[in-house]
């Protein structure tokens, strides 16, 4: 058997499968951030005038802003004007059927295993595709618009439902949130936009796969999505990057309104370049990410599994406001090499009996670290609200860190709120029993890890759920002894 | 960043630096002349913790130091020490009595010289022990008061536990506070315990609440060396005009154990505590009970962070809350356990009942983990009493109010039995059992 | 001594008791059988006092006073004891001295005087005895870390110690082992007497072979579908509930 270092260099030195380039003409602006550029990209996309006016406030609250110092890492000295805010392949950026896109494109979602053919699609799965800031091809969408459903990319959004983008766009992460959200006000390019009328249960899970291609460029996409009374939605986002030795942002806001007895699950599949073994290049994942439950007994669900990104700072939360409304955050957080993690959400109890539960199962390895961050807040009038934790910390090898860092705050006697931790290794004899049984200790690593993280990789659908055990897998082949 | 506090007080912290760096009288050892003026340069331009300071978010300190305080001044006509009825005068040990954070040997009842030093600080500052503790680097950016503190202090005790000594009876400190005007008082202790030395060490507080507001910040460092005990005991019960922050920094050598208990009780308007623990060497054992039962409009806050240094040491929070009123308690505890730290056990727990829609309780558990090998867990609860306990107990005839008076004391009991010394566990039952029944009925 | 008319009650928006007629005499035992969820827990819920249940109609007189109108703890007082099917653990609360505050509370509403410490002590070993009931759990903290049977026995001491005039067994017997289960069924027979009555919730007939019921009536669907005596309970015992389910009320 091989000694614990050699196979933990080992895994240390694996490399990205994703990191290929996509040769294909692009139309990008030249790096730097001023007004001009974000006039540039509101005039590209055509907008109206509301919404020029709406990044620019945006791009001042941008100015204004500090970054954070509360994170358990050393921010990056990021060079905003060193960054392209626009890069769009070159030909029209939006295709009217997929005969008109470039194959070269198609072979690259071919090669992430995301056909955008819809004969070839998963069954039930309608898909928007984003290469670098735009939307190329969402599918599904005339059966989806016969219920009246509306899956499109933000721009088209823009263009066809004005009302409906007006209506919610920052209610949720107003542009003034923090300093990445209102970057992302002012330059948003692309994303998806989900309206799922009263009444209907979106028969399909939608998907969004985003890749980043392009060199210095960040990614600024922007998701809406809005369920009316008693509707139900499942979305899904993945995302892969280029290798590429410089560090790239991507900086994406996602905002989720469900109205009473509504339901939204969003779910993350993310795998980001990581940057390579000595902790070069890689993406900025720093995302802000916030459903709210507006109408009584609604529900936001949110599952993700990180295991890209050099770094990764996002905490997808959760308002609830309504009465009844159930708040819910699953996430798989595995981080390798030189790779950070500091994730966790944020549960706002307002409404009474509200209820809120949240899994995290953070995995590191390598020379990375791994923090939880939580916040839960019960508010004067969550009369009878609930809140459940518990976030569990596996540690594979002694060069690396876990850390949890729950925020518990309660201001109402009758709410009760549980929080739980533990941290843990793979046990030898855990492996030792497995070997014995004839699975090689690498097959046993993944075994053990997947029942690690079964309670949220339970929650991600059918389709997705066995993709994520399989990136599970392979992000930690050969890390124990 | 001074300029946040009231002009007067200003003054007189600017001044008290003075006479401490140019007291012609004073021992002044070379040793401790840069320490203090790192401490002041830092303290100058941090000045106390405002909300932004992570470790202070939830601890409006401003609105407990706006007042034209005096620094240090000497005030002890409105003290009497006999008289005062502080919390735990009826246990029994050796007594000492600190007005105002200056040692006062006339009315304390000491123990033989042989068996242990007792001396005020500032008389001993060029013992190696004194010296090796007060040279320490401490994390001011956190703890913007204890910067302060070494800046200025001038009082304060020295209790020195000789090699293999027990001492026979628990030393009780008695710490008097007020004057005919706003009191700002500073205090250093150093306890040191040295190989296979125990001892018990209470502390008790006292303000009579006819003099004006208080503020004492006070900062103790501890060393237990080698196979030593130390047992901690904080009883801290007095009038609302009291308010403090206590900051103690304990390091542990190996085979020692440290159990530190900190009972908060209605009274002083604002207590922090942070409670530090180096865990220095291998085969330590740690403990930490808290037990914080606040009224009105009292804040109280605890933090606690222990570093595991070494491996093979347990360490073990718990602390428990009961509020009631418009009363807010935090507790901020960490652990961290460093990659050499193998085997460590590490646990923490905090649990709350809140008992009024105004309390606001602020928990915030952390771990920092950097080696495998270890159990490291904690939980934290907020809630109310069970209803289903609350309706066992009434169907067998207990009226409501005395079902929930006995539900909250066997919340409490979960942390007083912890204590050894049984006088100090009855007393404090009672005290919790009868500021409970006042708000149960 | 305990009669109850027309009861109605709802828990969470469904109806568990539909209009349950029974009435109970000093002295007599009455078992209560039925299958899951017919209504059999929830009946002795309403009579301790749980919360709860909503009482929409109907009315529960013992000794003559109006029962749903009490507290639970004077409902206690008063001689009603409930034996809980899961009896809590309290962690911190000692059983003896949670049951010294319980039997002085119901003797001062006797008009009694408090026990002494001493004559406590007494009480307690007697009836330690008596319900065959370990003295060190007795010191334990209230239930916690007691296993299935010796919290059933503990509930058993309590009732023991507490003296009830109207005793509910709610499925004292489940999960109890053929030991425990004599022991249970002795202490009742021990505590029985002429002015004490039993109403013995259960869901299988082997109790009923130790405890001999005066009137054994079968609950379904929230109601009292028929009554008989102990040769009922080895009737169902033997057909099982279902002919029971299709026959219109006859009681």
């Amino acid at each position: 058997m091989r000694t614990e270092n050699e196979i933990i260099d080992d895994f240390t030195t694996r490399e990205y499968e994703h990191g290929f380039v996509t040769d294909i003409d692009m139309d990008i602006l030249p790096p730097g951030l001023n007004e001009e550029v974000v006039a540039f990209i509101s005039a590209k996309k055509e907008e109206p005038e509301w919404l020029l006016e709406w990044r620019m406030k945006g791009y001042q609250a941008f100015l204004k802003s500090k970054m954070p110092e509360w994170q358990n890492f050393k921010a990056p000295d990021v060079d905003f004007q060193g960054i392209s805010y626009y890069a769009a392949p070159k030909d029209q950026p939006k295709y009217d059927s997929l005969d008109e896109v470039d194959p070269e494109l198609l072979r690259t979602y071919e090669r992430l295993g995301i056909p955008l053919e819809e004969q070839k699609l998963l069954a039930g799965v309608a898909v928007d595709a984003v290469f670098d800031s735009v939307s190329i091809a969402t599918t599904y969408k005339e059966e989806l618009g016969k219920l009246g459903i509306i899956f499109c990319s933000m721009s088209e959004a823009v263009k066809n439902h004005p009302e409906l983008v007006r209506k919610y766009l920052g209610t949720v992460v107003p542009y003034s949130d923090n300093i990445y959200a209102s970057l992302n006000s002012a330059v948003f390019s692309d994303g998806s936009f989900v309206y799922i009328p009263e009444g209907v249960r979106c028969p399909m899970e939608l998907s969004t796969y985003f890749r980043i291609n392009a060199q210095n460029t960040g990614q600024f996409e922007r998701t809406l999505i809005i369920a009316e009374k008693d509707s139900y939605v499942s979305y899904l986002e993945g995302c892969t990057a280029p290798q590429r030795d410089e560090n790239q942002l991507h900086a994406a806001v996602v905002e989720l309104v469900a109205m009473e007895g509504a339901e939204i699950k969003y779910s993350t599949v993310q795998n980001w370049f990581p940057g390579d073994e000595e902790g070069k290049g890689g993406i900025y994942n720093f995302v802000t990410k916030r459903g709210i439950c507006k109408g009584d007994r609604s529900k936001i669900s949110w599952t993700q599994v990180e295991t890209g990104s050099s770094i990764t700072w996002k905490y997808p939360s959760v308002i609830l406001k309504g009465d009844d409304s159930v708040g819910e955050f699953y996430s798989v957080a595995v981080t390798k090499g030189k790779q950070i993690a500091d994730t966790g959400t944020k549960i706002n109890h307002i409404g009474k009996n509200t209820k809120s539960r949240i899994i995290s199962k953070g995995i590191s390895a390598g020379y990375s670290n791994n923090s939880y961050r939580g916040l839960v807040q019960i508010g004067k009038g969550a009369h009878k609200a609930r809140n459940f934790t518990q976030c569990d910390s596996l540690l594979i090898g002694n060069r690396c860190g876990a850390h949890t860092f729950p925020y518990i705050e309660s201001r109402n006697k009758t709410a009760m709120l549980e929080h739980e931790a533990t941290t843990s290794k793979i046990g030898e004899d855990q492996i030792f029993y497995l070997n014995q049984r004839g699975i090689d200790p690498e097959k046993a690593v993944a075994l053990i890890v997947n029942g690690y993280a079964k309670e949220v990789l339970s929650k991600l659908p059918m389709e997705f759920a066995v993709e994520a055990k399989k990136l599970l897998a392979l992000t930690l082949e050969g890390s124990v002894g | 960043m001074l300029a946040q506090i009231d002009v007067e007080f200003r003054e007189q912290i600017l001044n008290d630096y003075q006479g401490v760096s140019e007291c012609q009288v004073c021992d002044k050892p070379d040793y401790l002349v840069p320490i203090r003026e790192v401490a002041f340069s830092f303290f100058q331009e941090s000045g106390f913790p405002t909300l932004k300071n992570e470790d202070w978010k939830y601890t409006p300190v401003k609105r407990y130091l706006n007042e034209p305080f005096e620094v240090d001044q000497e005030d002890t006509n409105t003290i009497a020490p006999a008289d005062a009825p502080y919390f735990g005068k009826q246990l029994p040990g050796y007594k000492i009595v600190m007005i105002n954070g200056r040692f006062d040997p006339e009315q304390s009842e000491l123990p033989d010289s042989s068996q242990c030093t007792i001396a005020p600080i500032i008389d001993v500052l060029r013992e190696p022990t004194v010296k090796e503790r007060l040279s320490k680097s401490r994390n001011y950016g956190a703890n913007p008061f204890l910067a302060m503190n070494t800046a200025l202090f001038t009082k304060g005790i020295y209790i020195h536990i000789p090699k293999n000594v027990k001492i026979d009876h628990p030393i009780h400190l008695v710490h008097y506070a007020g004057g005919e005007q706003k009191q700002f008082n500073i205090t250093k202790n150093i306890f040191v315990v040295e190989e296979g030395g125990e001892a018990e060490i209470i502390e008790s507080y006292y303000h009579s609440g006819h003099a004006p507001v208080s503020f004492r910040n006070s900062a103790t460092e501890i060393l237990v060396e080698p196979n030593a005990t130390l047992h901690h005991i904080k009883l801290q019960k007095a009038h609302s005009n009291l308010r403090m922050v206590e900051h103690t920094e304990v390091e542990q050598k190996q085979d020692s154990l440290y159990n530190n208990y900190t009972f908060t009780l209605p009274g002083m308007n604002f207590v922090r505590n942070n409670l530090n623990l180096d865990i220095n060497g291998s085969n330590i054992e740690s403990h930490m009970y808290g037990l914080y039962l606040t009224n009105e409009n009292q804040l109280v806050d605890n933090h606690t962070l222990v570093n595991h240094r070494e491996p093979d040491c347990e360490s073990n929070q718990l602390y428990k809350g009961i509020l009631t009123d418009r009363s807010r308690a935090v507790f901020n505890g960490k652990v961290y356990v460093h990659s050499i730290a193998q085997k460590t056990n590490a646990f923490q727990q905090n649990n709350n009942i809140l008992f009024s829609d105004d309390a606001a309780i602020y928990s915030k558990p952390q771990l920092e983990i950097f080696a495998d090998d270890v159990k490291c867990s904690h939980g934290s609860t907020i809630g109310q009493l069970d209803d289903e306990a609350l309706f066992y107990l009434r169907a067998r005839g207990l009226s409501k109010a005395d079902a929930q008076s006995m539900l909250v004391n066997a919340f409490a009991f979960d942390v007083t039995e912890k204590l050894v010394d049984e006088e100090i566990k009855a007393m404090l039952n009672e005290e919790i059992d009868k500021v409970m029944t006042g708000v149960i009925s | 001594m305990l009669e109850i008319k027309n009861l109605h009650a709802v828990i969470d928006g469904n109806e568990v008791l539909k209009g349950l007629n029974l009435k109970v005499n000093a002295g007599e035992i009455h078992a209560i059988m039925g299958p899951n969820g017919s209504g059999k827990s929830s009946l002795a819920s309403v009579l301790a006092g749980r919360e709860e249940f909503e009482v929409t109609d109907g009315d529960v007189t013992y000794k003559g006073q109006d029962l749903l109108d009490m507290d639970p703890e004077i409902r206690a007082r008063d001689g009603v004891f409930m034996a809980f099917q899961y009896p809590v653990e309290i962690p911190g609360v000692s059983n003896i001295s949670f049951l010294k505050t319980a039997v002085n509370e119901v003797r001062e509403h006797q008009k009694l005087e408090p026990l002494s410490a001493r004559d406590f002590l007494k009480r307690t070993r007697e009836m330690q005895e008596l319900v065959q009931f370990d003295s060190a759990l007795a010191n334990r903290s209230l239930n916690e870390g007691f296993s299935g049977g010796e919290k059933k026995r503990n509930e058993i001491f309590q009732m023991a110690m507490l003296d009830p005039t109207l005793a509910i067994l709610d499925e004292t017997d489940s999960g109890l082992d053929i030991d425990a289960l004599r022991i249970v069924a002795d202490g009742v027979n021990k505590l029985h007497s002429k002015d004490k009555a039993f109403i013995i919730i259960t869901h299988y007939q082997r109790l009923l072979d130790y405890i001999v019921p005066d009137f054994v009536h079968v609950l379904n669907d929230g109601q009292i579908v028929r009554s008989g005596d102990k040769n009922l309970a080895l009737e169902l015992e033997e057909k099982g509930y279902d002919w029971l389910k299709k026959e219109p009320v006859t009681s």
